[in-house]
């Protein structure tokens, strides 16, 4: 057979499924996964494994079967998602069906027919190369047949498994247990445990100063950021030196000080002095980011221009929490950004915080996963960064070229 | 250490990679031109460490930043092929694009916030930039290299051993691709509880790691058509500059990812 016949043949092939999809697409709507929900998805993963083994024996008597294992169905599968890829990167994706993108589903690609078809059958054809790489074991193809595995795990979990992650949202607040919180469509869930927040904490970065040009309603692009006294930086013809600081300030309704205030509300203020560089006119003054509770305070430089000072950026903030398990047990987690808490098959995510309050939030949003795939996609991912490093310490030996002739006659003398 | 400095590194850096690269023409001893890529590339990392001790954070969050990782991975990768398969033109590529990229960043310097999100603050965040940065310079490297192939003058056929150039330097970009991606996605679940979300900045990752396999797949069957495998490679570095930077001017991304700096 030609290879212009083999291509030809194997991108024809990716074009009826892409026609088929769109014929799907426009006569049934978007895929619908919820049918892949515990256990139906595992037996369907498992069915489809089976069939694939089957196919793999039945290759010799079966000419398509072969077919979707070569050479041209997995570039052509590869090119086709390649191109869907593409696609799916440059449409916005949103909840609307309209206009043509919307109406084949491109808007919201991954529930869309076509993506799902071709990415069935991309999956197939490295499933069956997987297959045949276990069948057929060559020490030489180490880094392939792993990033095959890998990849194949990964994507039999992801489309089997699509329908099995549950992610729900908990508003918690200080000291009231919560067992209820919103999935993503907004449908109340109930969780196997109790989660009250115990305390909320946050560090935040030092306070920083800009320029404020109120008749183009725009800030500096360069700031002083308050570390230690003194503090100075010319910003925009400016001379600022801050005096003094105070990191837990509060004001009076009536005074134009900040004095020290260890209260809930408390917010950072400087006094500073700023000096215009050409004119040489001179301010003084407080500014302050303000809280919930106080009013922020400006230093005006003249008419236009005046020194503000945002709210600080949040350096780290956990939530401590207790769990009380259905049994009456209970555990104590401190949950924070990239380190969440572990229980069971959940997991308990920092997500948020009351941002009106920052640092005196008595909120924390928590989100619960529940993702029954988590292991499988883990221990694929390990050995898919094995490959990574397996392929570039066997990289610079034969060329992709001439590897292709050696496993041409490796094939070879098989057959023989 | 502070922007302004950058200059001064740059000039003394830029003064070994180019005295390497003219030694790899002009010696035999190939231990020349490697140490004083190699000084060179040792004075671009301390201006880097040394932002980063002044910083008091990794300086990998705004472009400007990853524009120095990927001037000093460049120029490691160029002395790395160098001293793998003495190809003499590469460290006057990885020079030249060095000094572009050093030049975007003396023209167009940003403000170096101190400030990192929680998110940032991870163990993934250093090994997946520095594993993307370096796969990025081994496909800019592959690119040229390709360009200088398909162009030159008189157009004469690619030999084997320069095609088998092209396929080694994706190959190892390719697999550093694999690990930053992957590094990502086990990132991403320990921040948000999820390995995957098609957020902008991932589906073109991925469109960039598919366009790469893709060409690693064609090359076998494309001994002869080495316009088509070019033609893959400029293709390839293409999307993975949408993915790098070209999704911040991307009408579909506004306000859609995650990955803002």
């Amino acid at each position: 057979m030609s290879s212009s016949w083999g291509y030809g043949r194997a991108f024809y092939r990716c074009l009826l499924l892409f026609a088929v999809g769109v014929v799907l697409q426009l006569c049934v709507g978007d895929v619908n996964n919820s049918f892949l929900q515990y256990p139906w998805g595992l037996i369907l993963a498992v069915n489809y494994l089976y069939i694939l083994v089957l196919l793999h024996t039945m290759r010799k008597k079966w000419r398509w079967v072969e077919q979707l294992s070569d050479t041209y169905a997995s570039t052509s599968s590869l090119a086709s998602m390649v191109v869907m890829t593409i696609i799916f990167g440059l449409t916005r994706q949103e909840p609307s069906t309209e206009g043509l993108v919307g109406l084949l589903g491109f808007s919201r690609m991954t529930s869309s027919w076509p993506f799902n078809l071709l990415l069935l059958y991309f999956t197939t054809t490295i499933g069956l190369s997987v297959i045949d790489d276990l069948h057929h074991w060559r020490h030489r193809r180490l880094a392939a047949m792993m990033s095959h595995i890998a990849t194949f795990v990964i994507l039999v979990c992801g489309i089997f498994g699509s329908a099995d992650k549950l992610r729900v949202t908990v508003n918690t607040h200080l000291e009231r247990p919560v067992v209820e919180g919103t999935d993503g469509r907004g449908i109340s869930r109930t969780l196997p445990f109790a989660i009250t927040l115990k305390e909320f904490k946050m560090d935040e970065y030092p306070p920083k100063l800009y320029i404020l040009d109120t008749k183009n309603e725009s800030s500096s692009k360069d700031f002083l950021s308050v570390e230690s006294l003194p503090a100075e930086a010319e910003i925009d013809g400016w001379h600022l030196r801050v005096e003094q600081m105070i990191d837990m300030a509060g004001r009076m309704p009536d005074a134009t000080d900040w004095r020290e205030m260890i209260h809930t509300g408390a917010a950072p203020a400087v006094y500073l002095t700023a000096c215009n560089k050409v004119s040489g006119e001179q301010y003084s003054g407080w500014v302050s980011c303000g809280s919930h509770i106080f009013e922020p305070s400006y230093l005006f430089l003249g008419e236009r221009f005046a020194v503000a000072m945002p709210r600080r950026d949040a350096k780290r903030y956990l939530s401590r929490v207790e769990v009380e398990h259905m049994d009456g047990q209970r555990e104590k987690f401190n949950v924070e950004v990239n380190h969440p808490a572990r229980i069971g098959a959940w997991r308990i995510y920092q997500v948020g915080y009351d941002t009106a309050r920052g640092r005196w939030s008595t909120t924390s949003v928590l989100e619960c996963v529940r993702d029954g795939w988590y292991s499988a996609v883990h221990i694929a991912l390990w050995l898919m960064l094995a490959a990574g490093v397996v392929m570039f310490v066997t990289a610079g030996g034969r060329s992709l070229a001439r590897k292709s002739k050696a496993k041409i006659a490796d094939v070879k003398s098989k057959s023989k | 250490m502070s922007w302004q400095y950058l200059i001064w590194f740059a000039l003394c850096a830029v003064a070994f990679w180019l005295s390497g690269a003219v030694v790899a023409f002009r010696s035999r001893r190939s231990w020349v031109a490697t140490s004083l890529s190699l000084c060179g590339s040792i004075v671009f990392l301390s201006f880097i460490v040394g932002m980063w001790l002044s910083l008091e954070r990794p300086p990998m969050r705004t472009m400007g930043e990853t524009r120095l990782w990927y001037t000093f991975f460049l120029s490691l990768a160029g002395v790395a092929v160098y001293s793998r398969w003495r190809y003499k033109w590469i460290l006057s590529f990885s020079t030249m694009m060095s000094v572009v990229f050093i030049c975007i960043n003396l023209f167009k310097p940003e403000i170096h916030n101190k400030s990192l999100m929680p998110a940032l603050q991870s163990v993934w965040f250093v090994p997946h930039v520095i594993v993307y940065m370096f796969a990025y310079a081994m496909m800019g490297a592959v690119t040229l290299f390709a360009l200088y192939l398909w162009l030159r003058r008189p157009a004469r056929r690619p030999t084997g051993e320069e095609m088998g150039v092209c396929d080694n330097l994706v190959r190892i970009g390719w697999s550093f691709l694999s690990l930053g991606m992957i590094m990502g996605a086990l990132w991403a679940k320990q921040a948000w509880g999820d390995f995957w979300t098609w957020d902008p900045k991932e589906t073109w990752a991925a469109a960039t790691w598919l366009s790469y396999l893709l060409y690693m797949h064609l090359r076998p069957r494309l001994r002869e058509d080495y316009h088509l495998a070019f033609a893959l490679i400029v293709f390839s570095f293409i999307l993975l500059q949408m993915c790098w930077y070209g999704i911040n001017f991307l009408p579909s991304a506004q306000g859609a990812s995650v990955h803002t700096y």
